[in-house]
């Protein structure tokens, strides 16, 4: 597929940047000032590309378990609750065990606590589907939302913290135990596992039959079938790991950031990681390892737009607009082919 | 059980006042995203396409107070939002789905940027007038149903107008036939003389005008003012009824009057049960959508060649 090269996401996301400056204007900014804040914000300075780095590790963590599903065209939009439940998991676990269990032991469980949470989020929908056909676009998102006020029961109910309490800001108590996530140079260590999932998923989806069988069925349910794929294994498979993958975010979001269950970062739309991976997978069309790179030119964008925020008082929401432009372009760009156009060109 | 059988007795007439106005945002977009999907079209961004319309309908309310040209402005912003779903996906063929969530995204983010960009640095949230509803004297006080069949807004009786005028087209007229003809076979629809991506863009318009209504319809009607992501997932629970609804407007009216009274009972049934958290009731519209398509599920049968682009072959 041509558009996952990476210049070509650089060029998507320049085109999104250009269209979306114009809308500075209406904030009486100079479109040149605003991007060019945006940009030295999000990528050039060292604070600034310290938060760039934070962010990409749940977003790319996200993106990559959405591909899973969405190369067999198993739209699963339901990354946010999943990602929100693993959260949950990991959180009571640490919880519970912090302080009784050594600090990588801690960590592991709380991975796997986060993995079932997240699975267990994705499996009704794809059930839904298997058994009945329902669409599980509609079905993964309205999971989102039972998750949402999940949560927010969770931590004002059974898992308040007593500062919550003082603060009236649902959160759940902080996990007692320090050096959760160790940061070096201020990036959390998470960055490494972020990045092993990356890798394994894409080795997993070009090198196994499972990989082989999810690929055909998105280009082709009959042809899978003849082939002799078991559809519904497949499906669940894929959600569960899915589901699984994007919960694991949520442990690394609260044990490397936030420490405590904070509803307030799962709701703020700058910090939907669960809806935000969808483009970023979508941009990288589908590919783990060119994820990387739009995960982090997506959390560089978040953070330049946090700083023209401040700056110029540009809105922040601005930034999901360009997120929907650039995954446009992207969508527009696969069947333009420029990669083509430019080829045709140079052989004349 | 039995105290809660009485409430919902008591509830009643609350629920049966309350459901036309909670079902007619939901209904606008849904009856749009029918006429797309019967076209073969599936428009994912009904979501940002309502958020533009809670916003841009808001603002011209407030600027000018005519909400009438209101909702014509919400309704023509949020089409425009369609058209470019249809230069991907009819023109470019592009992937529905794909193009669908990125005009979600876009005006998803558009509605908090436009909304902070102009009343971001007021000291108190700007307020506009609701809508004010129909009082014919004698007929609206009729007790019982009054209120009912004459005391709703202007606006929900042009949506019935606009229902009536859809379901006649669709199923009436030759251009209509047309149409559900596009949504199931372009190439026999081109045999026909018909010319399907013409179709496909007409009703992806309408669709993108009434998604812009039905949002419109939240911030003027109901709300009164605007807030973050006020849809909170309507735009897709209208995608949700047309499958409910199996491309019939009769049904997704049903549908549509079924969720305004979900809507209607989970706020109240909050105020008389305030120790049970109120997050749980206000899990039921999503799970009410839950049930509702299992109860279609697969028997559905959809528009052949919905979300399947038209490629013109040879």
């Amino acid at each position: 597929m041509n558009i996952g090269k990476p210049i070509q996401i650089i060029f998507f996301i320049i085109l999104a940047l250009l269209i979306s400056s114009f809308l500075l204007l209406i904030d009486h900014v100079s479109p040149i000032a605003g991007i060019a804040e945006l940009i030295s914000s999000g990528f050039l300075t060292r604070y600034g590309l310290m938060a760039t780095l934070n962010d990409t590790i749940p977003l790319l963590i996200v993106a990559v378990a959405i591909i899973i599903p969405f190369v067999a065209k198993f739209w699963n939009i339901g990354g946010q609750g999943q990602y929100i439940f693993g959260s949950i998991f990991a959180t009571w676990i640490g919880l519970e065990l912090a302080g009784s269990l050594p600090v990588a032991l801690l960590i592991t469980v709380a991975i796997i606590f986060a993995f079932i949470g997240g699975a267990l989020w994705a499996i009704p929908p794809t059930l839904m589907k298997i058994y009945f056909g329902t669409n599980e676009i509609i079905t993964t998102l309205m999971m989102n939302f039972i998750a949402v006020y999940f949560l927010d029961y969770m931590t004002i109910g059974p898992m308040e913290g007593a500062l919550a309490k003082i603060n009236h800001v649902p959160s759940s108590a902080p996990i007692p135990t320090p050096d959760l996530l160790p940061h070096i140079g201020g990036v959390s260590t998470g960055i490494f596992l972020a990045l092993a999932i990356a890798i394994i998923i894409f080795l997993l989806l070009r090198y196994t039959n499972f990989g082989y069988e999810l690929k055909l069925i998105g280009s082709s349910v009959d042809a899978a079938k003849y082939s002799g794929a078991s559809l519904r294994r497949d499906l669940l498979l894929s959600m569960v790991l899915s589901g699984g993958i994007a919960g694991i975010a949520g442990m690394i979001q609260v044990f490397g950031i936030t420490t405590v269950l904070l509803p307030q970062v799962f709701s703020d739309i700058t910090t939907s990681f669960g809806y935000v991976g969808i483009p970023v997978a979508l941009v990288a069309s589908l590919n783990p390892l060119i994820t990387i790179i739009s995960a982090f030119f997506f959390s560089g964008i978040l953070n330049g737009a946090y700083a023209m925020e401040i700056s110029f008082g540009i809105p922040i929401d601005l930034v999901i607009t360009i997120y929907g432009l650039m995954m446009f372009f992207a969508v527009i760009g696969v069947m333009i082919n420029l990669g083509k156009i430019f080829r045709r060109h140079r052989a004349k | 059980m039995n105290s809660l059988v009485s409430i919902l007795l008591l509830l009643l007439p609350t629920v049966v006042l309350g459901m036309v106005p909670r079902a007619a945002p939901i209904f606008a977009a849904a009856l749009g995203e029918d006429v797309d999907q019967s076209a073969g079209t599936l428009n994912l961004g009904v979501e940002g396409m309502m958020l533009l319309g809670t916003i841009i309908g808001f603002v011209i309310d407030f600027e000018t107070g005519d909400f009438v040209l209101a909702f014509i402005v919400a309704g023509l912003a949020s089409a425009l939002l369609a058209l470019f779903h249809g230069i991907a996906t009819i023109s470019l063929k592009a992937d529905q789905v794909t193009s669908g969530t990125a005009i979600w995204f876009i005006g998803w983010g558009l509605s908090g940027f436009i909304y902070s960009s102009l009343f971001g640095k007021a000291s108190s949230p700007p307020v506009v007038k609701t809508i004010p509803t129909l009082y014919i004297p004698h007929l609206t006080d009729i007790p019982y149903i009054g209120k009912f069949l004459f005391g709703q807004d202007p606006v929900v009786y042009a949506l019935l107008i606009t229902f009536l005028a859809v379901q006649y087209f669709l199923f009436h007229t030759k251009a209509g036939l047309n149409l559900r003809t596009v949504g199931e076979d372009p190439l026999v629809a081109e045999i026909m003389g018909v010319n399907p991506d013409l179709y496909r863009y007409l009703a992806l318009i309408f669709g993108g005008f009434m998604a812009g209504v039905g949002g419109a319809y939240i911030t003027l009607s109901l709300v009164g003012s605007f807030y973050f992501d006020m849809t909170a997932g309507m735009g897709f629970i209208a995608v949700a009824l047309v499958y409910f609804g199996k491309w019939n407007p009769v049904r997704v009216l049903i549908g549509s009057l079924v969720f305004g009274a979900v809507y209607v009972l989970y706020l109240a049934l909050e105020t008389y049960f305030p120790a049970t958290p109120y997050q749980f009731f206000s899990m039921f519209p999503y799970i009410a959508t839950m049930i509702l398509i299992i109860l279609v599920g697969a028997r559905a049968h959809a528009p052949a060649a919905l979300a399947l682009p038209y490629i013109k072959e040879g």
